[in-house]
Parts: structure tokens; C-alpha cells; sequence
């Protein structure tokens, strides 16, 4: 009864400071702004299920550690049924007990507490193994902490052993039969104790076991571990495309663009700073990060909570901020240049275990640098105002977009006289390199019988990289001025030849109010082989091809089969693949605005693709996107290599084995 | 006190492209700009503004549609925004445009003393240079042209200190306010407009003066004030993508093709 | 007869010929005596019909001939008719000169003479006025009257008497210590002052940072026209000179007059007139000048001469020209012989980003996107490829030559003249070329710097007290 007593105001006491350290947290939350995460209930109940209580993320791609968090994670929700019972028997333990069940019902539960409570101990073992014997890249992984939640929950899973195989000694459990291991224990260390000690033991078991167990409850919301409580929910709440999209912004008086501030982020991009299990995937993913650039993914969602954290109170009682988001110079602050460095690549996004957005954060950031402060890499101004004033980055006459077409003969777009508008985009037209790519691509639509036209020098730029760069209000006037004129052409279906276009004009556009029916050239390309439109030679003299998924085209918009199996098709021989490849693609370094900057810190990033790419000893490239193409070509000059090996478009592949 | 911006509304030329054929020049969707010069004075007046606490008015000579890159001053942070604008300032050479640009610096500096007039050191459309050393003259105000760096303004003192870029040499000069400055491109990197600022200047104000109201003698402004006369204009002879000689067989006839064309047309001088 | 004089004969009606207008500036509209235009957003006339009387007014003002006149149907139909009616030779509209036109006329006959403006820094000339007393001394022949130099500095009658040597026949001066350095005030009071007195009709002036900020003020001062940046000069049939100069970024070029006011004035680019064989043999009168101008008088003052300041730092965004390498260069060597052309044409090295990221040159020197952008009179690509990147930076050069061996790079698409062939080869030749050439003509290259000053103090800063 005493015992009872006790607990009950231990417990009281902690699960009160438990709460309240939820509830201080939790509240920071609501400083976010609304968004709306409770759409597609049911898809959302599915996914839920699929990656939290499946493990999906966990398990899935060459995560050998993930086998051990998924069985850890099993442990963890079962063992959290038994962790009930025992506080609740701790309170009322003439009430509530297990051995009260039907006999069969009790024995299951306990055989299953007992295995469940074993591996458990083994998982946590194999855990702390793994961070003395492979400890992850970063420097930064907070050993100490996991040391300590291991140690616990070992401490734990040791006490519950205690607990139940001195009472087995004692004879007092009747499931004794199906709990091996307690009874194991009991067996072969306990024989021959004396009542008196097996009672204590079972006391000071069950008291480690209390106190333990309310420890780890509390330490919790401190630790990275903090994750346990907020990736359940965060399943719910994840996004339903697979990146997701920036929001649009509405350009009154009197708003706020971006977020200089953490409680301009939404709810959403908060509570996501709660989920990060420091797992350290993103980073080593991240082109950045790995060629040692300031940006790390992992630090940048860390920063977030702990500016949250820092400022979050203060911004509650509706007072000023003391830790700027941006520029701070310190923990819970985010440089500029890292916010410049990321390449919106996705690949961060792509292998986060915790469904934590990182880019549209970036994004969100570097709109406040451009529209909010006009603060951004100085090369960058030529690009807003080339943009802004002449509807191209590079800032080249309109009457230049159609030099490429000079010795062919092209079609203006006209609805009802051609069907789909050939979206040529500023490179394509522009770039010498590009225009071959352009050719090819022109080549193939008029060997498939496709009836196309162009713009011609009335094509805009569609704007992909300012809405990168977070200068949504030249973006917001670039669009709708596009699709007026779209809509004034009556242009629904477009074929894009880059990446960029291709997301842009499909995924972005739409937010607008004008659903176009877009492809990318690989997607037409691979549709036109199988419905025996391109009739193809096999051509041969290409060699060893090693394929590059672009961000835009694969991690972004799930096109990986279309090209492969077009270049298989054209070359009878299926391409190489590089170390990293489809969703966990590396980067050639030009996207989100990047093509526009200097790359000032670190290793290049195409200079790290090329070596990958290199291992595979290719005798051909094949890219899919203009900006891939500069980059990889300029990788290949910077290797000295560009007499050896050649980068292609998959378009000018196909259009040589065009007969 | 008050600093006067001189900026003028050019079509890009960098856009302008000259049909093969016609030999006309291909203007359409030629944007209209801020002449890129102006841009380096506005910002050094937007520089004084901060420095010295000055405020910063702008004015421009030319069309109606000029307002939309006063509203990009303004978006900058200009204090005032005049366009001058009438049927009987068109035409204009730098006889004509100095005229103007400069009684509407005396009108403005009836209503706050103007201390420093800045403009670009050239337009890219009429190249000229001149509109900046007119309005000094018709002033009398101290003239420093080619600016490269404002090293001090002693507003007690009305000094400035101006170090100027010329051929092969810099010159600090050192002159009594009120003073005309032109200004190089190396003087500063222009700032970009934030969006609040943008959505601001959407509704200000862009005040207009035509003609009834700075009363100018008909016959000086404009086309009657100007004393040049553009005759006639054609197309210059660009030769585009002439291969010369045979460079991998015979260096010294292309290098030596090359130096014939290079003297002819004044490049280089033997 | 008097059935016929009733008809009156139509003039017919303005209107735009598409693609000719270059949007200079509404000079139809501010022609155009019956408000019959209004100009469009794109800064071309719209001529309304009804208003116009066909007076023929803006077709005579536009530069870019870009107006015409025609008959409406009706038109047409009277004028046939009084063709047929009379077949009369229709009577020459006699152009009939207005009062102040003539008196305008008679004023501009009062000017006579032709005169350079010599300038110079520290009595050293530039060597443009050289090149202007070339083609001074042409304008002078065809109008037959005197070719005179202006000189004004302090101590510099030396320059006088150098202006002889080429064809000068009579110099004013005007020698004082306040002329010692160069200042707008001064200078232009000078000016003008000499102006005002001797009349001449012509002033050519260098276009350089000094010559048009004096051109700007005297022309202003003086109440006449001046044409900036001439490339050409000639004499028309009525004596009017002719200056030929390019606008709208080189895109078009114009030819100037100044038909009412006199002098005449134009500033010439440098290095675009050839500079006149010296004969020191020649004499000619100097005309000794002053006024009564005190130091005090005036509040500018140059502080300080800033010579070769920028001797390391290399400023390529600012250069007149520029010699670029690309990875074509092969070996950061090779960029000695970039810079031995380059020193040889008095401009700098400039290059690729490759190059950049090859280590070979620093990245101040990049051309391009994420480098400078340059506008340079004479860009020489060297093994560049042309890259759009490299493209956007320096396409807007006056002139491009690019040397590159392979035919197909993009680099010829923009270039003026190229060739095609190794780097390594041609740049040494045409280097040696240039310097064979010009040690060939060893005299005029004296010329250039009559009063050579000591070496020593060109370099560095120098104070002035
Ligand atoms: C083909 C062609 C050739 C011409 N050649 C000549 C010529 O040789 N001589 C001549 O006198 N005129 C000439 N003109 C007319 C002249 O170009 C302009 O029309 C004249 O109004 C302004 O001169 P600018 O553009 O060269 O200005 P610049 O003198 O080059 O301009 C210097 C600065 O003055 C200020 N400024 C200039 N114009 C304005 C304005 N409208 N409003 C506000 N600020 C302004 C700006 O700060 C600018 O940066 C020519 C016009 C054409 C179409
Ligand atoms: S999107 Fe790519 S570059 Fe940006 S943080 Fe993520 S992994 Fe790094
Ligand atoms: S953000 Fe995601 S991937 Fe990165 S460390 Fe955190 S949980 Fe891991
Ligand atoms: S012809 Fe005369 S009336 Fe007609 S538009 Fe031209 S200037 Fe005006
Ligand atoms: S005068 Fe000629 S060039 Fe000038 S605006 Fe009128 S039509 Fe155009």
C-alpha cells in the first residue's frame, strides 16, 4: 500500500513534468502559420500505416541499420503495452494486473513480452555496436545522447528480466512456462537464492524498472529521441506528392514574403524540426554537404528547432525574437550562403526516414533573402533583371530564339492547325550546345508524324529558377502573364525538353489555373517507340552509356523506365548504371538556381558526379536535361577527359538511330 | 536639401538586333529599360540619402509610358518622382533635353535646395555624354563628369570630393555644391527592389509637368530647340563571321588578313 | 481654266512604313504642325488620317526615312484627273526662306575656319588631337579656309608649334597658370571666349573623358549643336559638315548636321582618323590669347593625378580591349603570349571560366555569366569555345575576332572575322606583325609623345600642392 502510495506521487509527479514538457513544446507549434494537412483522410490513414507502423522508410534501400530500428521499433510498441500495465498495476495493484486474463490470453501476452523484452536488448546492443564500430559520417552525431536512451532502455529490458525471473525463482508466476527467457534467467542464475533476497531483488527490480522507465519518459522531449513521439503523427501529416510544392504567395500590401522568422514558418515546417532523428541520411545524400560546402540538410532542420526552441517562448508572451533565423553566426541560425548552396536536388527529402521537408524551408528562406531584404550572391542580379526585363536568364534578344531552327523548316504554334506546342525553353534555343539537342528532338517529332509548333521568338521563359531562388513575385507576374498567353493561344498539350520546363509548366503552372497536358521528351520519346511510331536502327558506335537521372525528371516527377528503356531500344544494350541512380541520383549541381552561381566553396559537384561516372568507364554520357548537359560536359573539360567520353542527350541517341 | 536624379527610359539596345534582310533594326518585344547608367547614379543618390540624410528626387524627360520606370526608382526609394513629358519636348537633342532637365531642376530647387545633380555618364540609345555637362552649364553648377568614387561631401562646407576615371589616369577633384555628377558604372552595384517596396510604388504618385506647367519657350525644347539634325541613318557595315585566310595552313597570311581588316577599320593603329 | 485652278492638288497622306521606325525619339510628332500624331507604347507614330494634311513635315524630320507619302483612293482619282486634264508640268514648290531662316543663314556665313582643340595633360597631347588635325586639314581643303589648332594650358607653346607639323597654319593660345590642369570652367570660358571672337565654323574636339566634358559645356555655353562620338567627317554640297556617328549601342549609324548655329562641333573617337605624316618643316602663326581669369575665380581643384593606379589590379569590365584566352591555351604559359598581343594592342588578358577553374588565371579576369560582362571596342577570343555562358558576357563587343581550331565552335557565330587554326600559332605571328609594322614607321611613332616626360613620374600617385 505504501509502495503504491509512493509510486502513485513519483508517477504523479513525473507524467505532470512529462505533460508539461509536451505541452511547452507542443505549444511552439502553434506559432506556425496554417496549412492544411488534414486533406485525403484516407490516404493519409494508409500511409500512416505503410511507413509508420510498417517501417517502410526504415527498411527500405540500403539502410543496413534499418532491419534494427524496424525490430527495435516492434519492441517499442509492444513493450509500450506492457509499460502501461505496470504503471497502471504500479497504482492499482489490487485492480489491475495481467495474470487477472483468461489463462490462455496471459500466457500469449507473456511469451510475447518475454521474446519482445529479449530482442529488444539485442536490438539496442546491436545499436550501441553500431555506433562504436560504425559510427555515422557526421562529427556532430550526438553519441552521448544515444548512449544514454540505449543505456536506459537496456537497463530496462535488464530490470524486467529481474523483476520476472525472481519471481519465477520465487514460483509466484504461473505463466513461468512460457516465458523462456525469464525463466532461463531464473534457472541458471538464481537457483539457490534465498526467499528473502529473491523478494528484494524482485522489490529493487521493480523499482529500477519504475523509476527507470519514468526517467526515460521525461528525458525524451530532450533528446533526439523526441522523434519517437512525432514520426507517428508526422506519417499522417506527410506530403501526398512526391516533392512537394512551394506555396504561392499572394502579393498585397502589408504582407510578409518568405520566412525571416521562425514563426513564419507553417505549423507543419515546425513540427517537422521535432522529427528529426538525426539519422544523418540527409547529409550524406546531399551534394553539398558531401563536397564540403557549409549546407547540411540535417543541421538546417536542427537549426529550426532550435531557434524554435530559443525564440519560440519569447514570440508566445508576443515578444521580439533574440536569435535571427538567418545570419545569426550561431547554433540555431542559418547562414545565407547555405541557404544559396542547396541545388533543390530533393535527395534530402527523398531518403528522410521522419518525412521532414527540407527544400521548400530553403525556399521559404531565400524568399525572404530576395523579396523581403534584396539580399542575395551578386551574380544573381543580372539573372533577376535578364529575367524580369527580358523573359530569358541570359538576357539575349527575342529574336535569337529562333537562330536554331534557321536551316529547318518549323511551324508556328497554332491551335487547330498544330497539336502540340514544342516548348524549346531558353537553353534549348539559346545554348549552342543545346540547339543540337533541340534538332534532334525536332527530328524525331516529325519521323513520328507528331504535329507540333513553337512560339518562336514569343516563347517566354518559363521561370523554374526564380521560383527556386525564391523571387516569387517576378515568378507570380511571369506566370500569369504565360498563361494568358497560353490560354489566349489555346495551347494544351507541350512537349518540354528540359526538366525544368517540364516541372515547371506541369506541377507549378497548375497552381496557377491551367492544367496543360505536359511531356517530357523522354516520356514521348519511349510513348512513340511502343505504339511503333520510331522506327529504330540499332545504332552501335555509342558505346559503354552510363545514364543520369535528373532531379527534376526522377526524384521529382518519377520518370526513371522511359529513358532507360528508350536507350536499350535504340542501342540494344541496356545503359549502365552509376553507384547512385534513380531516386538516390546524385545531383549534377545546376538546379535551384544554381546554374546562375558561382560555385565558390568546396569540391564542384559535377566534378564528383563525373568521377562516379567515370568508375563505369563510359564511352558515352546520356543526359536528359540542358543544364545536366553543361555541367557534365564542363565535369568531363575539368577531367580532361572530354576527348574520351561524350555526353549525348537521350534525344540526339534516339534521333541517330532514327532510319 | 535635396539630390536630383537625371535618368533616362531607353529601349535595351542590347536587344536590338538588325534584320539580314531589310537592315532594319527588329524592335519588337525590345523591352524599355532604365538607361544601365542611370541605374549607378540612382543608386549613388540612394547612397547620399543614407549618408547624409539627403532625399532623393528623380526626373526624366521623355514618353507617358516613362512612368513605369519612375515606378521602379520609386521602388528603390526615391523621395519624388517627376516626368516630364509633352508633345513639344520631342525630338530633342542634348541642346533640348539639358534645357528642360535643368529648369525642372530650378523648379524643384525653388521648394528644397538642391545640392547634387547626379545622371549616368552616357545613354546606351544616343550615346551621347552631353545631357549631363548641359545641365551644369545652363546651371552653373560645378560639373564633374566620369565619376568613379564620392570620397567626401561637406554640406557646411558645401565641398565635395569626387575622384574621377580618365584614360589612363584617376583625378581627385575637389569642387563647391551644388555640382552636376556623372557617374561611371564601376561607382557601385545597384541595389534590387524588395517587394514591399515594389508593392508601394505601385500606388505611389508620379508627378507630371508638361510644358503649361514649366513654361519653356516653344522654340528651345524639343525638335525647334535642337540644333542638330539627324540627316539620315543606316546600317552599320558588320561583318559577321568572315573566316579569314587559312589559319591551320598558312598562320602568317590569316594573321596578317587579320591586321589589314583591324587597320581599315581603326582598331588598331600601325 | 479657271474650272481647273479650282482643283486643288491633293498632297496626300502620311503614314509608317512597318519595321523602319527606330523610335528616336518622336521627332514626327513634334514636327507635325496639325497634332495628326500620337505615338504608341512601343514609341512609333500613329497618324490619323483625317488630321493630316501631308505637309510633309515629320517625313522630312525622320531620320529612319521611315515615313512616306501616299494618295487615298480619292486622291488618286483627282490627280489623275488633273494629269490628264493639263499634263502641265507641275510648278516646283519654290522653297521659300522664312525671315529668321535668313537671317539665320546670314549669321552662320560670318564663320569661317576650321579648328582642332589640342589636348593635353601636364603639356602632354593626347594623340587624338593628332589624328583630328588629319582630318581637320581634309575639311579645311574642301571648304578652303584655314586649319587652325587651339591650345590652352600652362606652359605648353610647344604644342603650337607641333600642331604646324601637321598642317596647322595658325594656333591660339592661350598660356596661363590657371589652365595648368584641366578643369570644365576654365577651359570652357577659354573656349568660348576664342570662339565668340574668331568664329570659326567647325570645332573638333577628341572624344575622350576630357574632350567631351568640355565639348558638352562650350556646346551648351554656345548655345550649338555638337555631335558626340563621330566616326566620320565630310562636307556636303551646301558646306554643311556631315558627322557620321554610331547609336543605339552601334547598331545604327547616323549622319548630323547642325544647320543653324554655328560653330559646328563634334567630338571623333580616338584611333578612328589616321594619324597625319608630321612635317616639322612647316611653320605657322601663333595667336597669343588671354583673359583675365584669376585662380580664385574658381572652386574646383584637382587634388591629386592618379597615374597607372589600377597597374596590378587589372580592371577588364573596363577595357577598351581585350585579349581572352579559353582552355584552347592548353597550359597557363601560354597566357605570356595573350598578354604580349594585349600589351602590343594596349589592352588586357581576360578569359573563360575553364580557364578559371584550371588555376591558370585569377577569377577577376573571368568573362561571362558569372564573370564580367564586357563591352570592349576589340574582344580577341582566344581557344574559346563560346559557350553561352562565355557568350552573354562579351557578345556585345564592337568588334569579336575569334581564333579557335575547330570551325564548329559557337564563338565564330558571334565573331566579326575569325580564324581557324592553333592559338599557339597565329596570336605569336600576328603579335610580331603588329610590332614589324609599327617599327617600320618608326617617325610617326615618335610623334606620338613629342614632349616625352620622365618615366619615373608616370607611375604612382603624385600630389599636387
Ligand atoms: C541616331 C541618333 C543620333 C543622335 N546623335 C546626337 C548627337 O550627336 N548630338 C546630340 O546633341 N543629340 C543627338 N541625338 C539626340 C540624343 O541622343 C537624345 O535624344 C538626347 O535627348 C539625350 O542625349 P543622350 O541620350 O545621348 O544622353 P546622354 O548625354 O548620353 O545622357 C547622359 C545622362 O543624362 C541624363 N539624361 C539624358 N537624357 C535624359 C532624359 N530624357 N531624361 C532624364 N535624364 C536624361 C541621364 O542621366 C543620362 O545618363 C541623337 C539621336 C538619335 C536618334
Ligand atoms: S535538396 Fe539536395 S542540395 Fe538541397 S539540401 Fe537537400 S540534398 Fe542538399
Ligand atoms: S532530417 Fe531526416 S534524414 Fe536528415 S537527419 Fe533528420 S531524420 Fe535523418
Ligand atoms: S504630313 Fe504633316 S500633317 Fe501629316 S502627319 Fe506628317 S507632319 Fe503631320
Ligand atoms: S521620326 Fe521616324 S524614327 Fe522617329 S519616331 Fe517618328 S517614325 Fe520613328
Amino acid at each position: 500500500m505504501t509502495n503504491s502510495i509512493l509510486f502513485l506521487t513519483i508517477f504523479l509527479i513525473s507524467i505532470s513534468f512529462f505533460g508539461w514538457s509536451c505541452f511547452r513544446y507542443f505549444r511552439l507549434i502553434t506559432l506556425g502559420k496554417a496549412e492544411n494537412r488534414f486533406d485525403h483522410l484516407g490516404k493519409r490513414i494508409r500511409d500512416l500505416f505503410l511507413y509508420s507502423f510498417a517501417q517502410r522508410c526504415s527498411i527500405s534501400g540500403s539502410y543496413r541499420f534499418g532491419v534494427n530500428h524496424a525490430i527495435l521499433f516492434w519492441c517499442f510498441m509492444i513493450l509500450l503495452v506492457a509499460n502501461t500495465e505496470f504503471l497502471l498495476a504500479g497504482i492499482f495493484p489490487d485492480y489491475i494486473n495481467l495474470a487477472n486474463l483468461p489463462t490462455g490470453l496471459y500466457y500469449t501476452i507473456a511469451l510475447i513480452f518475454d521474446i519482445a523484452s529479449l530482442l529488444a536488448l539485442l536490438a539496442v546492443l546491436t545499436a550501441a555496436g553500431r555506433r562504436l564500430f560504425f559510427p555515422p559520417k557526421y562529427i556532430e552525431a550526438r553519441t552521448r545522447d544515444a548512449f544514454f536512451i540505449l543505456g536506459m532502455v537496456a537497463v530496462l529490458m535488464l530490470a524486467f528480466f529481474g523483476l520476472h525471473s525472481s519471481e519465477i525463482a520465487q514460483g509466484s508466476e504461473r505463466a513461468a512456462l512460457y516465458m523462456p527467457i525469464s525463466s532461463f534467467v531464473a534457472s541458471s542464475i538464481l537457483p539457490g537464492a534465498s526467499t528473502e533476497s529473491l523478494i528484494s531483488l524482485a522489490n529493487i527490480s521493480w523499482w529500477i524498472h519504475a523509476i527507470v522507465l519514468l526517467c526515460f519518459l521525461n528525458y525524451l522531449p530532450y533528446s533526439k529521441h523526441m522523434h519517437i513521439l512525432t514520426v507517428i503523427p508526422n506519417s499522417f501529416f506527410k506530403r501526398l506528392t512526391r516533392m512537394s510544392l512551394q506555396p504561392r504567395e499572394e502579393f498585397n500590401k502589408g504582407n510578409v514574403f518568405g520566412v525571416g522568422q521562425v514563426d513564419q514558418f507553417t505549423w507543419k515546417a515546425l513540427f517537422d524540426s521535432y522529427c528529426c532523428t538525426e539519422c544523418g541520411r540527409c547529409s550524406d545524400v546531399c551534394p553539398a554537404t558531401s563536397t564540403n560546402k557549409p549546407l547540411n540538410p540535417r543541421l538546417v532542420i536542427h537549426d529550426i528547432k532550435e531557434n524554435l526552441l530559443t525564440n519560440g517562448p519569447m514570440l508566445i508572451n508576443k515578444e521580439q525574437a533574440k536569435l535571427p533565423l538567418i545570419g545569426g553566426g550561431q547554433d540555431g541560425s542559418i547562414d545565407e550562403e547555405v541557404i544559396w548552396e542547396c541545388t533543390t536536388c530533393g535527395a534530402c527529402m527523398e531518403v528522410c526516414p521522419a518525412f521532414i521537408e527540407h527544400v521548400p524551408r530553403i525556399t521559404d528562406m531565400r524568399r525572404d533573402l530576395v523579396e523581403m531584404k534584396a539580399r542575395f550572391p551578386q551574380e544573381l542580379l543580372n539573372f533577376f533583371e535578364n529575367m524580369e526585363q527580358r523573359s530569358n536568364p541570359w538576357g539575349i534578344a527575342p529574336a535569337e530564339r529562333t537562330k536554331w531552327a534557321a536551316k529547318i523548316n518549323v511551324q508556328p504554334f497554332e491551335a487547330g492547325k498544330t497539336e502540340c506546342l514544342f516548348f524549346v525553353g531558353c537553353a534549348g534555343a539559346y545554348d549552342a550546345r543545346s540547339r543540337h539537342v533541340t534538332l534532334a528532338v525536332t527530328k524525331i517529332l516529325d519521323s513520328a508524324g507528331v504535329s507540333w509548333g513553337i512560339l518562336g521568338k514569343d516563347e517566354p521563359c518559363c521561370g523554374d529558377s526564380l521560383r527556386r531562388l525564391g523571387n516569387e513575385y517576378v515568378f507570380d507576374r511571369m506566370v500569369k502573364e504565360n498563361i494568358e498567353m497560353f490560354k489566349e493561344k489555346g495551347v494544351r498539350k507541350v512537349i518540354t525538353q528540359c526538366p525544368h520546363c517540364y516541372h515547371t509548366l506541369k506541377n507549378d503552372y497548375r497552381r496557377y489555373g491551367i492544367e496543360l497536358e505536359v511531356v517530357h521528351h523522354t516520356e514521348l520519346i519511349n510513348n512513340l517507340i511502343k505504339e511503333g511510331r520510331l522506327e529504330l536502327t540499332q545504332t552501335r558506335d555509342l558505346g559503354n552509356i552510363a545514364f543520369h537521372d535528373s532531379c527534376y525528371l526522377g526524384r521529382y516527377n518519377n520518370i526513371y523506365e522511359a529513358p532507360r528503356k528508350a536507350i536499350a531500344l535504340a542501342t540494344n544494350q541496356a545503359p549502365v548504371e552509376m553507384e547512385r541512380h534513380h531516386d538516390r541520383s546524385f545531383c549534377c549541381g545546376a538546379g535551384g538556381g544554381r546554374m546562375w552561381m558561382e560555385e565558390k566553396i568546396g569540391k564542384h559537384i559535377n566534378v564528383l558526379r563525373i568521377e562516379e561516372a567515370m568508375k563505369e568507364n563510359p564511352e558515352t554520357i546520356c543526359v536528359c536535361c540542358p543544364y545536366c548537359m553543361t555541367m557534365f560536359e564542363d565535369g568531363l573539360k575539368d577531367k580532361g577527359a572530354d576527348n574520351r567520353v561524350k555526353v549525348l542527350d537521350l534525344a540526339e541517341i534516339i534521333a541517330k538511330a532514327i532510319k | 536639401m535635396l539630390v536630383v536624379v537625371c535618368i533616362k527610359q531607353v529601349p535595351d539596345t542590347t536587344q536590338v538586333k538588325i534584320d539580314p534582310v531589310t537592315g532594319n533594326l527588329i524592335r519588337e518585344g525590345v523591352p524599355f529599360i532604365m538607361n544601365p547608367f542611370d541605374t549607378h547614379a540612382l543608386e549613388e543618390g540612394l547612397r547620399l540619402k543614407g549618408k547624409y540624410g539627403l532625399n532623393v528626387a528623380v526626373i526624366s524627360m521623355g514618353p507617358p509610358n516613362t512612368e513605369i520606370t519612375l515606378r521602379k526608382a520609386l521602388a528603390l526609394g526615391v523621395d519624388n518622382a517627376v516626368l516630364l513629358s509633352d508633345r513639344a519636348f520631342g525630338g530633342a537633342d542634348t541642346l533640348a533635353t539639358s534645357k528642360v532637365l535643368a529648369e525642372a531642376t530650378r523648379q524643384l530647387a525653388q521648394k528644397e535646395e538642391v545640392v547634387i545633380v547626379l545622371c549616368g555618364k552616357q545613354t546606351i540609345d544616343g550615346d551621347t555624354a552631353q545631357v549631363g555637362p548641359g545641365i551644369a552649364t545652363r546651371l552653373g553648377y560645378s560639373q564633374l563628369t566620369l565619376v568613379e568614387h564620392i570620397e567626401n561631401i561637406d554640406l557646411q562646407a558645401k565641398k565635395i570630393i569626387a575622384r574621377r576615371k580618365l584614360e589612363g589616369r584617376d583625378e581627385v577633384v575637389e569642387a563647391s555644391l551644388p555640382a552636376m555628377i556623372s557617374v561611371v558604372r564601376e561607382i557601385n552595384t545597384p541595389r534590387y527592389p524588395t517587394v514591399p517596396m515594389r508593392l508601394m510604388a505601385e500606388g505611389a504618385t508620379v508627378t507630371l509637368w508638361d510644358n503649361k506647367e514649366m513654361k519653356l519657350n516653344e522654340e528651345t525644347i524639343g525638335l525647334k530647340g535642337s540644333a542638330t539634325q539627324v540627316r539620315k541613318i543606316f546600317s552599320p557595315e558588320r561583318a559577321v563571321g568572315e573566316i579569314l585566310g587559312d589559319g591551320a595552313a598558312n598562320p602568317d597570311e590569316a594573321a596578317n588578313l587579320l591586321i589589314d581588316k583591324l587597320s581599315e577599320g581603326g582598331l588598331i593603329l600601325i | 481654266m479657271e474650272e481647273k485652278k479650282k482643283i486643288k492638288k491633293p498632297r496626300g497622306k502620311a503614314r509608317l512604313i512597318p519595321g523602319k521606325c527606330i523610335a528616336c525619339g518622336a521627332r514626327c510628332q513634334s514636327s507635325c504642325p496639325k497634332d495628326a500624331i500620337e505615338m504608341t507604347e512601343d514609341c512609333e507614330p500613329v497618324i490619323s488620317i483625317e488630321e493630316c494634311i501631308g505637309c510633309l513635315k515629320c517625313i522630312k524630320v525622320c531620320p529612319a526615312d521611315a515615313i512616306e507619302i501616299y494618295f487615298t483612293p480619292e486622291e488618286q482619282r483627282i490627280l489623275d484627273e488633273i494629269k490628264a486634264r493639263s499634263r502641265a508640268v507641275a510648278e516646283p514648290e519654290a522653297e521659300v526662306l522664312s525671315d529668321k531662316e535668313a537671317a539665320a543663314l546670314a549669321k552662320i556665313k560670318q564663320y569661317k575656319g576650321v579648328w582642332v582643340f589640342i589636348e593635353q595633360t601636364e603639356g602632354e597631347p593626347a594623340l587624338v588631337a593628332w589624328e583630328l588635325l588629319g582630318a581637320g586639314a581634309e575639311l579645311a581643303r574642301t571648304l578652303n579656309v584655314e586649319l587652325c589648332s587651339v591650345v590652352i594650358g600652362n606652359k605648353v607653346e610647344e604644342l603650337c608649334r607641333e600642331s604646324f607639323a601637321y598642317g596647322v597654319t595658325r594656333s591660339y593660345l592661350m598660356d596661363a597658370p590657371v589652365f595648368r590642369f584641366y578643369r570644365t570652367e576654365p577651359y570652357c570660358q577659354a573656349i568660348c571666349y576664342l570662339v565668340e571672337k574668331y568664329k570659326p565654323e567647325i570645332v573638333l574636339v577628341g572624344a575622350t573623358g576630357l574632350g567631351r566634358d568640355l565639348a558638352g559645356a562650350v556646346a551648351t555655353k554656345l548655345e550649338t549643336g555638337l555631335t558626340a562620338d563621330c566616326t566620320g567627317l565630310a562636307i556636303d554640297d551646301k558646306g554643311f559638315l556631315l558627322q557620321t556617328r554610331p547609336a543605339f549601342g552601334g547598331n545604327i549609324m547616323a549622319t548630323i548636321l547642325t544647320e543653324n548655329t554655328r560653330p559646328q562641333m563634334s567630338t571623333v573617337r580616338p584611333r578612328v582618323m589616321s594619324l597625319p605624316v608630321r612635317d616639322a618643316s612647316l611653320r605657322g602663326e601663333i595667336v597669343r590669347e588671354s583673359m583675365p581669369l584669376k585662380e580664385d575665380d574658381f572652386t574646383t581643384k584637382v587634388l591629386e593625378i592618379i597615374k597607372d593606379s589600377k597597374l596590378d589590379a587589372v580592371d577588364v569590365a573596363a577595357a577598351d580591349v581585350i585579349v581572352s584566352g579559353g582552355r584552347g591555351m592548353c597550359a597557363r604559359e601560354n597566357f605570356s603570349i595573350l598578354q604580349e598581343l594585349a600589351d602590343e594592342l594596349g589592352g588586357v588578358v581576360g578569359c573563360s571560366r575553364s580557364v578559371v577553374e584550371a588555376g591558370w588565371m585569377p577569377v577577376e579576369r573571368q568573362v561571362g555569366q558569372t564573370g564580367k560582362t564586357v563591352r570592349p571596342k576589340l574582344y580577341i577570343a582566344c581557344g574559346i569555345s563560346g559557350a553561352i555562358q562565355h557568350l552573354v558576357g562579351m557578345q556585345d563587343s564592337d568588334v569579336i575576332i575569334a581564333i579557335n581550331q575547330d570551325r564548329q565552335a559557337p564563338i565564330f557565330e558571334v565573331a566579326s572575322y575569325g580564324i581557324v587554326g592553333d592559338v599557339l600559332k597565329v596570336v605569336p605571328v600576328i603579335t610580331r606583325r603588329i610590332s614589324e609594322l609599327r617599327a617600320q614607321r618608326i617617325k610617326p611613332k615618335e610623334n606620338r609623345q613629342p614632349i616625352t616626360k620622365n618615366a619615373g613620374d608616370r607611375k604612382g600617385r603624385k600630389h599636387i600642392d
